[in-house]
């Protein structure tokens, strides 16, 4: 099955470049998301701690503190653990991603309070991810490429950076109809991203404090907007370690219901 | 001269002069077009509210797979998603429950995997088609509920705030975690619907490891009856695969017999309506009888006079009927609410928010009430256009009892009634599986017979009259004979008013004995099974049928710990399916009950229920049941448990009315062993001898109270709720009587009005030789009296044969040959008392104008 992804300000893939890239002659939006796409796939190794805070319309705030954990497979494949730890309402409620592919992928979480490990259809990885302004697909992996076309719009300078704008269109039903993303030239991460329904923006976001992390260029500063509930999220990453190198049995069903302990 | 012309130049000037007429006449029109109206829309709102809540709640499922309210083991669901063709099966809790505190609103809650169910239906809690500030909470927190957007605002809740709701668990606090948009099964129950999570709502409402239903959608391209067929195979037997539109068939059959009793009642408001119509164009035919005999000698045709009247009762009737469309709209918005109150005691919780109707339907009733005006009015039509010029002119006395007295008429009427008679004869003497037993056979037994005794009214108030000249006017003095004499001039015109009052009256009857021998049957029978002193439920114990939320059977032991209480019976009832519908499954402590209750039988004795005591797979069924399902005493019947079907063997057959779609009865813990279901419904408490009732009742809640809201209800106070619940849902019947009766009376008044127009020169004679304004008076009034007198004579007569009927054919069908006919003699009384005082009532103003009759003038008078 074509199971979309896109990871455009995702914690795992919060963009990245081991090395600057400069490019001699112009690059084809195909040719820039490689290179993002290359990123994701380096910082997919990952243990990392993030603090979550939701504004809603209303001016309401509630923060939520997590930590995730990733592992890279064979070929496309990889798994990721991601466990609240705050507040304590939703202490040790969890998610869990096996991909098989950056195009199939199973999703499963865990309530404590029901003491079951629950399936999440795949067609709904666009939906938000519980109640934040980013999707399930954010938290995923990189997305198979080959799943969207590409087009570059134009070069601007976002955050000091110098990008390039690629237009994204994917070729299969999506929430979004397209997204246009500030592709950082050197670090190959996103600095900026709209989602688009048809000609109206419903999503937007922002990537700042980029910092190199074991080679890996990492964002730890995005903010979500959702343009037509009126809620934001801010994500802010605390620590990261890359190359973490975890067991397979941290990412199982029971690890699940034991929050990766 | 066309006859639009002749509209314009006779006919606008003739209503013109003739406004009080014509309002008459226009108010039988337009109140027969207005209940009917109105009926056709109170019954399609209740099934159009029943019919959106299931379209809302189902969204695109469709098919859904069941096995009664007591719910199937989950893992069904990986089985039924299992099954090829299937896109989704997602569960559903569906159950009741009540705000605790506040207005106390009814709410339905239901229970989905919200994680999954966007892909049935049109909502998700992680997007803009509702305001939930963290869904991760929402989900999280056994605690969260949803509320719709609309109950919040009329409840005044907010997000994040804490309600209390009467759960089987008792009373639970829950989190409002967020509010949803009108959309999908947020319109469902008129918005007064809540959404938990399903794990939650197993939770709260003692459904751990089970689900109400699961919704199916397809593949796209997959055959839709090959699925069904797949998903069938798949399940065990018992296991109800249905569409979402065969949930409202099923509804629809729930509540046929409540529609066709009221539309049984409409078609007789019609028929009242067209005996004024033919009694108005009558008189407007003795009033222009000499216009018309100066327009035959001028050369109008006869086929020209009867298009002019026909042409004025068509512009008449369609301006009455378009106003009785508009009454109709008034008189559904109403009844709509006790229609619904009704059909909630009595068969589910029905939110009815808004009037369904099509303009189409609208129309219609207009249309049917100006052809019924048209039919009416052609007879009287038919007869002015055979006056003959020269008779018309010379005033003549006219009458139509040539026309009423012909033989054809008195064959017609003969013949309707032994027609009657011979379906009901038929229809006692067809078996059970006969096409034949239906309620359509009864009420065209019912029918007929009306219309047959209707035709006949001229010869009865013939033999009427003789009967009164001899036995009784001899005591009246003049005005009495007077009274008697002016009756027989016209003894067709008056029949038809006495038709209209034997319509109206045998339809009270009707009503009030068919009331009554259910409201009997129905005490007689709850006195036989209740015998407890104090009935407990988390709701009202009459309403547990329909938004009840039931209780731990664990309560029994505290219960029984309260000082005073001798005995505790617990008692579980809910819908299963049999043979592809829902079927009533009752059970209780059948030991405790033999030992308490006489009970009922139809089939068996009162010891074959020791066959039902515990480690016996047996049941029994009532005559509702067995006659539907062709059941007898020894048989054995499968029924659907959640481990599959188990053969039950019938012990005996039972009185029991709680359904009309049958009923079961086991011993609960047999119920409990098989179904895996240890809730209860409602219990009844024995005192022990000597104790005060309401003082055990008051320690009970004392004692459970804190936990739960408990009802706990003496069971005298039972009997009279049940009493005003019966009486609510014959309320719609007698409004529409009482509209008969006042039809009826307009009817008299225009036939006496007529009476006192053609006589105006006798009149002026006998006052001229000094009879007093007061004796004219009494003559009309005791001819209005005579005309009701008869009327009520016929009609409580012919009443008492229709209610039986109506009994037949409504009630005893489904609930068995045990409901006897309980003849309410007091009713007959009042029907007579009724007739003449409505008569002597619409006598007044005729008798008035009577009385104020000019004697020149009249003596003038041609």
């Amino acid at each position: 099955m074509n199971k979309p992804g896109i990871g455009t300000c995702s914690v795992l893939a919060l963009a990245i470049s081991l090395f600057s890239v400069t490019c001699s002659h112009a690059m084809s939006g195909r040719e820039v998301y490689d290179k993002v796409h290359e990123i994701r796939q380096k910082a997919l190794d990952h243990k990392l701690e993030a603090t979550m805070v939701l504004f809603d319309k209303g001016g309401g705030k509630r923060s939520r503190t997590l930590v995730g954990y990733g592992k890279t497979g064979e070929n496309e494949s990889y798994k990721v653990l991601v466990v609240f730890n705050t507040p304590p309402d939703l202490k040790d409620v969890g998610f869990l991603i096996h991909a098989r592919s950056f195009a199939e992928r199973d999703l499963w979480a865990y309530f404590p309070e029901y003491k079951r490990v629950r399936r999440i259809p795949t067609t709904s990885q666009d939906d938000s991810f519980f109640g934040s302004d980013l999707s399930y697909d954010d938290f995923g992996g990189p997305s198979n490429l080959d799943d969207y076309s590409f087009k570059i719009l134009g070069e601007e300078t976002v955050d000091a950076k110098p990008c390039y704008v690629v237009e994204v269109t994917p070729k299969i039903r999506r929430k979004y109809t397209r997204y246009v993303a500030w592709v950082a030239k050197d670090l190959w991460v996103h600095m900026k991203v709209q989602y688009y329904q048809d000609k109206e923006l419903y999503r937007e976001g922002y990537f700042s404090d980029v910092r190199i992390i074991d080679g890996i260029p990492t964002p730890f500063k995005g903010a979500m907007e959702n343009r037509k509930t009126g809620h934001k999220t801010d994500l802010a990453i605390e620590n990261v370690q890359y190359n973490t190198r975890f067991p397979d049995d941290l990412f199982t069903q029971r690890s699940l219901e034991r929050a990766g302990k | 001269m066309n006859i639009t012309n002749l509209l314009r130049h006779i006919s606008l000037k003739h209503l013109k002069l003739q406004k009080a007429q014509l309002f008459i006449a226009l108010s039988g029109i337009c109140l027969g077009v207005a209940a009917m109206v109105a009926i056709d829309i109170v019954n399609r709102s209740v099934l159009r509210s029943f019919e959106d809540s299931i379209n809302h709640a189902t969204g695109r499922a469709v098919l859904q797979v069941a096995a009664g309210e007591s719910g199937f083991p989950e893992k069904m669901l990986d089985v039924v998603q299992g099954v090829p063709g299937v896109e989704y099966a997602v569960p559903v809790i569906e159950t009741n429950a009540k705000l605790s505190g506040g207005t106390e609103r009814a709410v339905m809650i239901l229970g989905v995997d919200v994680l999954q169910d966007h892909q049935i239906r049109d909502y998700s809690i992680t997007d803009e088609s509702a305001d939930i500030p963290d869904p991760l909470l929402f989900l999280a927190r056994s605690d969260s509920i949803l509320l719709t957007r609309s109950m919040a605002e009329r409840e005044g809740i907010k997000i994040d705030q804490q309600i209390q709701v009467q759960t089987v668990e008792g009373i639970k606090t829950f989190q409002v975690r967020g509010l949803l948009n009108p959309d999908g099964p947020a319109r469902v129950a008129g918005g007064d619907i809540a959404i938990m999570d399903i794990y939650a709502a197993q939770m709260a409402f003692g459904k751990e490891g089970r689900v109400d239903r699961i919704d199916v959608s397809l593949l796209r391209g997959e055959d839709f009856d090959k699925v069904k067929e797949r998903i069938q195979g798949a399940v065990p037997e018992g296991y109800n695969i249905d569409t979402p539109a065969g949930r409202t068939r099923q509804v629809e059959m729930m509540l046929k017999r409540f529609q066709n009793s009221i539309g049984f009642v409409s078609l007789m408001v019609m028929f009242v309506g067209m005996y004024l119509i033919y009694n108005s164009v009558s008189i407007s035919v003795v009033h222009r009888r000499k216009e018309i005999g100066i327009m035959r000698a001028l050369g109008a045709k006869r086929g020209e006079i009867i298009r002019l009247f026909l042409g004025e009762t068509l512009v008449t009737s369609a301006i009455a009927s378009f106003i009785g469309v508009g009454l109709g709209l008034v008189f559904a918005r109403l009844s709509i609410g006790v229609v619904a109150q009704s059909v909630t005691d009595i068969y589910m919780q029905a939110s009815v928010t808004e009037l369904a109707f099509s303009w189409g339907e609208l129309i219609r009733d207009g249309i049917i009430g100006i052809i019924a005006s048209l039919a009416a009015a052609a007879f009287p039509a038919r007869s002015c256009a055979r006056i003959t010029p020269i008779s018309a002119i010379r005033s003549m006395p006219y009458s139509e009892d040539g026309f009423l007295f012909g033989t054809k008429i008195k064959i017609a009427s003969a013949a309707l009634i032994i027609l009657s008679f011979t379906i009901l004869i038929a229809y006692k003497m067809a078996g059970n599986s006969s096409p034949l037993r239906t309620s359509g056979t009864t009420f065209a037994a019912a029918l007929f017979l009306t219309v047959g005794l209707s035709l006949g009214t001229p010869l009865l108030l013939k033999w009427f009259l003789v009967f009164f000249h001899r036995y009784i006017s001899p005591r009246l003095g003049a005005p009495g004979r007077l009274a008697g004499l002016n009756l027989q001039k016209n003894v067709s015109r008056n029949a038809v008013a006495l038709a209209a009052v034997f319509f109206s009256i045998s339809l009270l009857v009707s009503s009030v004995n068919a009331m009554n021998s259910t409201r009997t049957s129905i005490f007689e029978w709850i006195d036989s099974v209740i015998r407890a002193d104090i009935l407990i439920a988390s709701g009202h114990p009459l309403s547990i049928g329909a938004h009840g939320i039931p209780m731990p059977g664990e309560m029994i032991k505290e219960i029984e710990e309260v000082p005073g209480v001798l005995t505790v019976e617990p008692f579980r009832k809910g819908y299963i399916y049999y043979n592809g519908r829902k079927v009533m499954l009752e059970t209780t402590d059948i030991a405790m009950r033999m030992e308490y209750c006489p009970g009922m039988m139809a089939e068996g004795t009162r010891d074959d229920m020791v066959n039902l005591l515990p480690g016996q797979d047996n049941v029994v069924v009532n005559e509702g049941f067995a006659t539907k399902y062709g059941v007898r005493k020894g048989d054995s019947i499968v029924l659907p448990t959640p481990d599959g079907p188990v053969r039950f063997g019938v012990a005996g057959i039972v009185v029991s009315y709680s359904s009309d779609s049958g009923v079961i009865w086991m011993d609960i813990s047999t119920y409990r062993k098989r179904w895996h279901d240890n809730l209860v419904d409602m219990y009844e408490v024995r005192v022990k001898p000597g104790q005060d009732i309401r003082k055990v009742s008051g320690a009970i809640l004392d004692r459970m109270g804190g936990e739960r809201r408990l009802f706990a209800l003496p069971a005298l106070e039972f009997r009279n709720e049940i009493r005003q619940i019966l009486d609510r849902s014959w309320a719609v019947t007698y409004a529409i009587n009482t509209i008969v009766l006042v039809i009826a009376g307009f009817g008299i008044v225009i036939t006496m009005l007529a009476s006192v127009l053609e006589r105006t020169r006798e009149i002026g004679v006998l006052r001229s030789i000094g009879m007093k304004r007061s004796q004219v008076s009494g003559v009309v009034i005791t001819e209005s009296v005579l005309i009701g007198a008869a009327g009520g004579l016929l009609g409580a007569a012919s009443g008492l044969l229709v209610g039986w009927i109506e009994l037949e054919g409504f009630f005893r069908i489904d609930f068995g040959a045990s409901m006897t006919y309980h003849i309410d003699y007091l009713s007959l009384a009042w029907a007579l008392l009724l007739s003449a005082g409505l008569s002597a009532l619409a006598g007044l103003y005729p008798a008035h104008r009577a009385s104020k009759i000019n004697i020149v003038e009249a003596l003038r008078y041609e």
